[in-house]
C-alpha cells in the first residue's frame, strides 16, 4: 500500500529540483524579509513559518522520491562554480541525507514556531535563523566537499550573532587555579559564550581546511567531487594525520571531548530557536562531518583511530552525564545531557558495525527531535519564570501539566525509554558497539543511560513535583496558542519515530550497507 | 486466523484506549470516561485471553498464534520483529494479567471515587498503558519485545507509584523504583546483546548445544537473572518494593503484587530454554530466592504497616517462585506466580477496602473492624489463608508443589528455609488479620464503613480464585508435558504442620486480651536491632550512601573539573592571545624615528643574508 502510493508519487516528484527547493527556500524566505518593514512583526513570523514550512514538506517529499531499492546518492545536479579548481555546486542525497534533512525540516518548522514571541529586532532574527538552516540542510545535499564546507560555515556563522544579540547571559562563580582569567574575560556573559563558540569551531575549520586542501591535492587537484574522492586511495601518511584532524575539525561542533565546553556556555545563553537548531541539528553536522567526510574519504585512517574515536566518545558519554548531574542550571543540564548523547553517536561511528552506524545516525535523528522538544520547553518555562534555576522550583505540575508531561516525554527518550526514539539508537549503537573489538564500550554506554536516567528523572522530580508552588510563581501557566506547536510536534515525532522506527531506518540502513564495507574492509596492510 | 485476530484484539485494544486517552484531552479530564474506555479495553483483552487459553488449556491443543511484523532493519536485512505469540505458556499469564487489571480497574472506580476528574482520567489513562505494556511482555515473539514491554511496565510503575505526585515521599519512591529497576535492566540488555552476538537473533529457542555453549548459556541467563532481582524484587534489590506502597493501594495490587513483579519470574519461565543449560546460574537461583523469601517473610512480621507486611510478603514469595524455577521445575514456579497473583491481589484490594475506611495504612489505627465490614474482613481471612497454605486453598497447591520439587533436587537448606519462612507467612498473615479485624476498634475504627459494591465485587471475584485455583494444578503440569496428580507427601505434611503453628502461634500471640504492645515495640533492645537490621535497612542504607557519596560526588568533581580546569585552560588560552596581542601591540610605538631606524636594520639585515648567500 504504502509502497505502491511512493511508487506512483516518485516519477511526479522526480520532476521537481526538490534539493534545490529545500535549500533555496530559507534562503529566499531571508531575502525577502529584507524588504519588509520592521513594523510588520506577523509578516515576518508568517514568511519565516512558511520559508521552513516549505523545506519541511520538500524534505518529506525528497523521503518519497528517493528510491531505497536503487540506493546510492540520487536526485543529482551539477552546476560549475569555478570550473578551473574542479568546484561545481553538485547537489545529491543519500539515505542518510533523507534522514538528517527530515530531522531539519521538522526542528526549523518547530523553532520558527517557537521564534513567535522574540520580541527585539524579530526580522533580523528570523533573517539569521533562516540563513542558518539554510546553511544546514546545503551540507547535507552537498557532494562536493568545497561546497559541503562552504555551507558548513554558513551554518556555524550566524550563530554568534544570535547569541550574541539574542542571548542571555549568566554569571559563573570564579574558582580553581585559572581564577585570574575572570577578570579580563566577562565568563557567563552571552558575548563571552557567543565568541567561545564561534572561535572554537573556527579552529575546528582550520584542521578541516588543511585535511580538504591535502586531500584535494592528493587526488590530482581536479576535482572536489566527494564521488571522485571516494575512488582515490589516499596515502596512509596522508590518512594518519588527516582523519584526526577532520575527526577534531567537525568533532569540535559535535561537541567531543575536551573540545566540548563551547557547548554548554553557548546553549546556556543562546535564545529557544537557536538552542533548539544548535542542539538539535548543528552538532548533527559535526557528527555527520566525521562520519560522511571522515570515515568514507579516510576509510583506513579511520580504521587507525577508531580505539581513540571510540574512547573519548566514551569518555563524553559518562562525563557528560556526570557533568549534567551536578548542574542547578536547567539549561545546563540539557546542555551537558547533550554532550553525553552525542558520545552515543560518535561511539556507534566508531564501532564500525552496520548496527553501530545505524544507530549513530539515528542517534542524531533522536537527540535533535529530543533535545529540541527540551529547549522549547526549557525556554517556554525560562520565559514564564525568568529563572532557569532548579532549586527555586518546585510543584510547577499544578499550573503546567503539558510542559511537565512533554518534558517527562523528552527525559524518557533521553534516558533510552524503549517505545521512543531514543532507545532505537541507544540500542544500535550499543549492541554495533559489543560487536566491535571494545566490547567494554557497550558496557560504558549502558551505565551512561542509567546515570541519564538518575540526573533527568531527578530534574523532573525537583522541577514538576512537589507540593504546590508558593506565590513566587504566580505567572507560570501551561503553552497558549503557537507556543504548543514545537511540543506537539517533536513530542509525537518522539514517539511515532519510536514506535516505528523503520520509517527512518530503512534510509538510513541503505547507505550503511552501501559505504560501510569501505570501512570495515580498510586494507591497511596494502598501503604499508 | 480468528485467533490471529483475538491476539491482536487482546494485545491492542488497551493500546487504542491508551493513546486516545493520552492525546485527546477533553475525553482524559473526564475521569468516568477514561475509566470507562480502560475497563472496556481491559475487559476485551481479557475475553479474547480467555478464548485462546482455553483453545489451548484443559486438554485443547490448538496451534500457537505467531503473527510477526520487521521493526528494526539491519544490513538490508531484519534486525528484530514485534508481534504477538501466544502458544500454552503464555496463555494462562495473559489471562491472569487480564483478570486481574480489570477487577483492580473496577475496585479503583471505587478506591478513587473522591479523587478530581482529572486526576482520575489520567490513573486510567496509566493503568490502559500498563495493560497493553504487560500483554505485549506477555505476548512477546522475542525476547527483544519482551525487553521492550518490561521498560514499559516499569514506566506505568513509575508513573502510578508517582500518582500523587504533590506528595514528596511519592516522588522519592517513584524514583527509587525507577534507578534500581532499570540499574539491574543493565543486566537485561546486556544479555540481550551476548544472545545476539551467539545466536544472531533474540529467541529463547536456541539450537540447544549447537549454538549456544554452556559457558554463553550461564552468561545470559546470570546477566538476565540480574534483571529478574531487580524486577522481582529478590534480595538485595528488594529495596524500592517496599516504597512503592507510595502508590495507591489498587496499584500496588496489580503492579507491585501480582503482575509486574512477577514480569521477572516470566522471564525465566520464557528463556527457560536457556536458564536450563546454566547449572550454575540455577543453583544461585535457588539459595537467592530461599534467602529472600526467608529473610523478607522475617521482616514482614515486624511491620506496622498493612502494606509494608504484604509487600515484603511479595517479596518474600516471589522468592519461593525464583527458588522453585531454580529447581528446574518450570511449572511449579510458574504455577505460584498465577495463584499468587490471585491471593495477593485480593490481600492487597483488601487491604486498600481496610485503608479507606480508616484512612490510614498503620496496624495500629486498625482493629475491631470485623464488626464494621464483614465481608471484606471474610475476604481478608480468605486471602491470608491462601497465602499461608492452607489445605485446599490455592497457595497450599502451589507452595507444596515448591517444597517438593526442592526436596527432589536434594536441595535442603533451601528447603528448610522455605518451610521456615511459610511458618513465619503463617504468623504474620495472623498477625494482620486480627490486628486490623479483632480487638479493641481505634478511634479511625469507629468511624469505619464497609466498601461500596464496586470495590467488593472484583475482591470476591479473586477470592474465589485464590480458594480454587488449586484446581488447575493438572493443568500447568500438562503444559510443561508432566502428568502430575496432586498426592500427600511427607513434606507437604511438614509444611502444613508448619503453616498450622504459625497460625496458631498468632493467634495465641495476637489474641485480643494479649495485645498490650505491637509491631516494633513489642521487642526489647537486642530485639529492635534485629528489627532495624532485617528491616532490610542496612541495604538501604548501602544504596543510598552509594547514591550520594560516590554518584554525586563524582558528578560534582567533574563539574567543577570541567567548569575549572577543562574550560579554564580554553579561557587560558584565549586570555594569553590577549595578553599577548597588548605586548605586541607596544612594536607600534608611533614614533617616526623608530620607523627610520627599523627600516635601515632591516636593509642591513638583508643585505648581510643576500651577500653570504650569494
Amino acid at each position: 500500500m504504502m509502497h505502491e502510493l511512493t511508487a506512483t508519487l516518485r516519477p511526479i516528484l522526480a520532476t521537481l529540483p526538490l534539493l534545490h527547493i529545500v535549500v533555496a527556500a530559507p534562503f529566499v524566505g531571508a531575502m525577502l524579509l529584507l524588504f519588509i518593514n520592521d513594523s510588520r512583526p506577523t509578516t515576518v513570523r508568517v514568511i519565516g513559518v512558511v520559508a521552513s514550512a516549505i523545506s519541511m514538506v520538500a524534505s518529506f517529499a525528497i523521503a518519497i522520491a528517493y528510491d531505497m531499492a536503487a540506493g546510492g546518492v540520487q536526485m543529482t545536479s551539477e552546476l560549475a562554480l569555478v570550473p578551473s579548481l574542479g568546484i561545481n555546486l553538485s547537489l545529491g542525497v543519500d539515505g542518510w541525507g533523507v534522514s538528517l534533512l527530515i530531522l531539519t525540516g521538522l526542528i526549523m518548522f518547530a523553532g520558527a514556531w517557537a521564534s513567535w514571541t522574540v520580541k527585539t529586532r524579530g526580522r533580523e532574527f528570523y533573517l539569521m535563523l533562516l540563513v542558518l538552516v539554510t546553511g544546514v540542510f546545503g551540507v547535507f545535499v552537498s557532494l562536493d566537499l568545497f561546497v559541503f564546507f562552504l555551507f558548513y560555515e554558513i551554518a556555524v556563522l550566524p550563530m554568534y550573532l544570535l547569541i550574541g544579540i539574542w542571548g542571555s547571559s549568566n554569571k559563573v562563580a570564579d574558582a580553581g587555579p585559572f581564577k585570574f582569567i575572570w577578570k579580563l574575560l566577562d565568563i557567563g556573559g552571552k558575548e563571552y559564550a557567543a565568541m567561545k563558540l564561534t572561535l572554537m569551531l573556527l579552529i575546528g575549520s582550520a584542521l578541516i581546511v588543511a585535511a580538504m586542501a591535502a586531500m584535494y591535492i592528493e587526488a590530482g587537484s581536479t576535482s572536489f567531487d566527494l564521488r571522485h574522492l571516494e575512488k582515490t586511495r589516499f596515502s596512509l601518511g596522508l590518512q594518519l594525520w588527516a582523519f584526526p584532524a577532520l575527526w577534531v575539525g567537525f568533532g569540535t561542533l559535535a561537541g567531543i571531548w575536551p573540545f566540548h565546553t563551547w557547548s554548554p556556555d553557548g546553549h546556556a545563553s543562546a535564545p529557544t530557536a537557536v538552542s533548539m537548531l544548535h542542539a538539535g541539528v548543528l552538532m548533527k553536522l559535526g557528527a555527520f562531518g566525521v562520519m560522511r567526510i571522515g570515515m568514507v574519504l579516510l576509510p583506513e585512517g579511520a580504521r587507525e583511530w577508531a580505539w581513540l574515536v571510540g574512547g573519548v566518545a566514551a569518555i563524553n558519554i559518562l562525563y557528560g552525564a556526570f557533568a549534567a548531574m551536578a548542574q542547578k542550571d536547567l539549561k545546563y543540564i540539557i546542555a551537558y545531557s547533550s554532550v553525553s548523547h552525542m558520545g552515543v553517536v560518535m561511539l556507534g561511528a566508531a564501532t564500525m558495525t552496520v548496527n553501530g552506524w545505524n544507530g549513530a545516525v539515528y542517534q542524531m535523528f533522536a537527540h535533535g527531535l529530543m533535545t529540541g522538544l527540551f529547549f522549547a520547553l526549557v525556554g517556554l518555562i525560562y520565559e514564564q519564570a525568568h529563572s532557569r534555576w532548579i532549586p527555586d522550583f518546585g510543584g510547577f505540575a499544578k499550573k503546567q501539566p503539558y510542559i511537565a508531561a512533554f518534558f517527562t516525554l523528552g527525559c524518557l527518550s533521553s534516558l533510552g525509554l524503549p517505545g521512543l526514539a531514543g532507545f532505537v539508537a541507544e540500542w544500535l549503537v550499543f549492541l554495533g558497539a559489543w560487536q566491535s573489538p571494545h566490547a567494554w564500550w557497550a558496557i560504558i554506554g549502558l551505565l551512561g543511560a542509567w546515570i541519564t536516567a538518575i540526573y533527568v528523572l531527578r530534574a523532573t522530580r525537583r522541577i514538576f513535583w512537589g507540593p504546590a508552588p508558593d506565590e513566587k510563581w504566580t505567572d507560570i501557566r501551561d503553552p497558549r496558542g503557537t507556543e504548543w506547536v514545537a511540543l506537539w510536534m517533536l513530542g509525537l515525532a518522539l514517539v511515532l519515530f519510536g514506535a516505528v522506527p523503520s520509517l527512518i531506518l530503512d534510509f538510513i540502513d541503505v547507505t550503511t550497507v552501501e559505504t560501510l564495507p569501505r570501512v570495515a574492509n580498510a586494507a591497511l596492510e596494502v598501503l604499508r | 486466523m480468528t485467533h490471529d485476530l483475538l491476539a491482536l484484539l487482546a494485545l491492542l485494544s488497551p493500546l487504542v484506549a491508551a493513546v486516545v486517552l493520552f492525546i485527546i484531552a477533553p475525553l482524559r479530564v473526564r475521569g468516568a470516561v477514561s475509566a470507562a474506555l480502560t475497563i472496556g479495553a481491559t475487559s476485551v483483552s481479557l475475553v479474547a485471553s480467555v478464548l485462546l487459553a482455553a483453545a489451548r488449556m484443559f486438554g485443547a491443543t490448538a496451534p500457537n498464534v505467531d503473527l510477526q511484523l520487521a521493526w528494526l532493519p539491519g544490513g538490508a536485512q531484519t534486525l528484530a520483529t514485534v508481534g504477538v505469540y501466544v502458544d500454552p505458556v503464555a496463555a494462562p499469564m495473559m489471562v491472569v494479567v487480564a483478570l486481574v487489571a480489570l477487577c483492580v480497574q473496577v475496585y479503583s472506580v471505587g478506591y478513587l471515587g473522591h479523587e478530581p476528574s482529572r486526576d482520575r482520567g489520567r490513573y486510567f489513562a496509566y493503568h490502559a498503558l500498563f495493560a497493553f505494556s504487560m500483554l505485549g511482555l506477555v505476548m512477546a515473539p522475542n525476547l527483544l519485545q519482551l525487553f521492550v514491554c518490561w521498560e514499559l511496565v516499569g514506566l506505568a510503575s513509575y508513573l502510578l507509584i508517582g500518582y500523587y505526585w504533590t506528595k514528596p515521599s511519592a516522588g522519592q519512591a517513584a524514583l527509587k523504583a525507577f534507578w534500581v529497576t532499570k540499574f539491574a535492566d543493565m543486566g537485561l540488555m546486556l544479555g540481550l546483546m551476548v544472545l545476539y552476538v551467539k545466536t544472531g537473533g533474540f529467541d529463547w529457542n536456541v539450537p540447544v548445544g549447537q549454538a549456544l555453549m554452556t559457558a554463553d548459556a550461564e552468561t545470559i541467563a546470570g546477566l538476565f537473572f540480574l534483571a529478574v532481582v531487580g524486577k522481582s524484587a529478590q534480595f538485595p534489590m528488594h529495596i524500592w518494593l517496599p516504597d512503592a506502597m507510595e502508590g495507591p493501594t489498587p496499584v500496588s495490587a496489580l503492579l507491585h503484587a501480582a503482575t509486574m513483579v512477577a514480569a521477572g519470574v516470566y522471564l525465566i519461565v520464557r528463556a527457560y530454554p536457556i536458564f536450563m543449560l546454566a547449572p550454575t546460574v540455577l543453583t544461585v537461583m535457588v539459595y537467592l530466592g530461599a534467602f529472600t523469601a526467608l529473610f523478607a517473610a522475617v521482616v514482614a512480621v515486624f511491620q506496622d504497616d498493612i502494606k509494608k507486611v504484604l509487600a515484603f510478603s511479595t517479596c518474600s514469595q516471589l522468592g519461593y517462585m525464583v527458588a522453585a524455577l531454580g529447581t528446574g521445575s518450570m511449572v511449579s514456579g510458574y504455577f505460584h506466580l498465577t495463584t499468587h497473583a490471585f491471593f495477593k491481589a485480593l490481600l492487597f484490594l483488601t487491604a486498600g477496602s481496610l485503608i479507606h475506611a480508616v484512612h490510614s495504612n498503620s496496624l495500629h489505627d486498625m482493629g475491631g473492624l470485623w464488626a464494621k465490614m464483614k465481608p471484606t474482613g471474610i475476604l481478608l481471612i480468605i486471602g491470608s489463608l491462601a497465602l499461608a497454605g492452607f489445605p485446599m486453598t490455592a497457595g497450599f497447591f502451589s507452595k507444596d508443589l515448591i517444597l517438593e520439587e526442592l526436596l527432589h533436587a536434594g536441595h535442603y537448606l533451601p528447603l528448610g528455609a522455605a518451610i521456615l519462612a511459610a511458618g513465619l507467612t503463617a504468623f504474620y498473615m495472623t498477625r494482620v488479620v486480627m490486628l486490623s479485624l479483632f480487638g479493641a476498634p481505634s478511634e479511625a475504627a469507629e468511624h469505619a464503613h464497609e466498601s461500596p459494591a464496586v470495590m467488593l465485587a472484583p475482591m470476591v471475584l479473586l477470592a474465589v480464585l485464590a480458594l480454587a485455583g488449586g484446581l488447575l494444578h493438572g493443568d500447568f503440569a500438562r503444559m510443561a508435558g508432566v502428568e502430575a496428580a496432586f498426592h500427600v507427601t511427607p513434606v507437604g505434611v511438614v509444611a502444613t504442620l508448619v503453616g498450622f503453628s504459625g497460625i496458631g502461634l498468632g493467634l495465641w500471640r495476637f489474641s485480643p486480651g494479649r495485645r498490650t504492645a505491637i509491631g516494633t515495640q513489642w521487642v526489647s533492645a537486642p530485639m529492635r536491632l534485629l528489627t532495624w537490621l532485617t528491616a532490610s535497612k542496612p541495604v538501604d542504607v548501602f544504596f543510598a550512601g552509594f547514591y550520594r557519596q560516590a554518584m554525586l560526588r563524582a558528578a560534582a568533581g567533574i563539574a567543577w573539573f570541567d567548569r575549572y580546569i577543562i574550560d579554564a585552560l580554553i579561557n587560558l588560552s584565549g586570555w594569553a592571545v590577549l595578553r599577548g596581542a597588548e605586548r605586541f601591540r607596544e612594536l607600534q610605538t608611533g614614533q617616526p624615528t623608530d620607523y627610520v631606524y627599523a627600516v635601515v636594520g632591516g636593509l642591513i639585515v638583508l643585505t648581510a643574508m643576500g651577500v653570504f648567500t650569494a
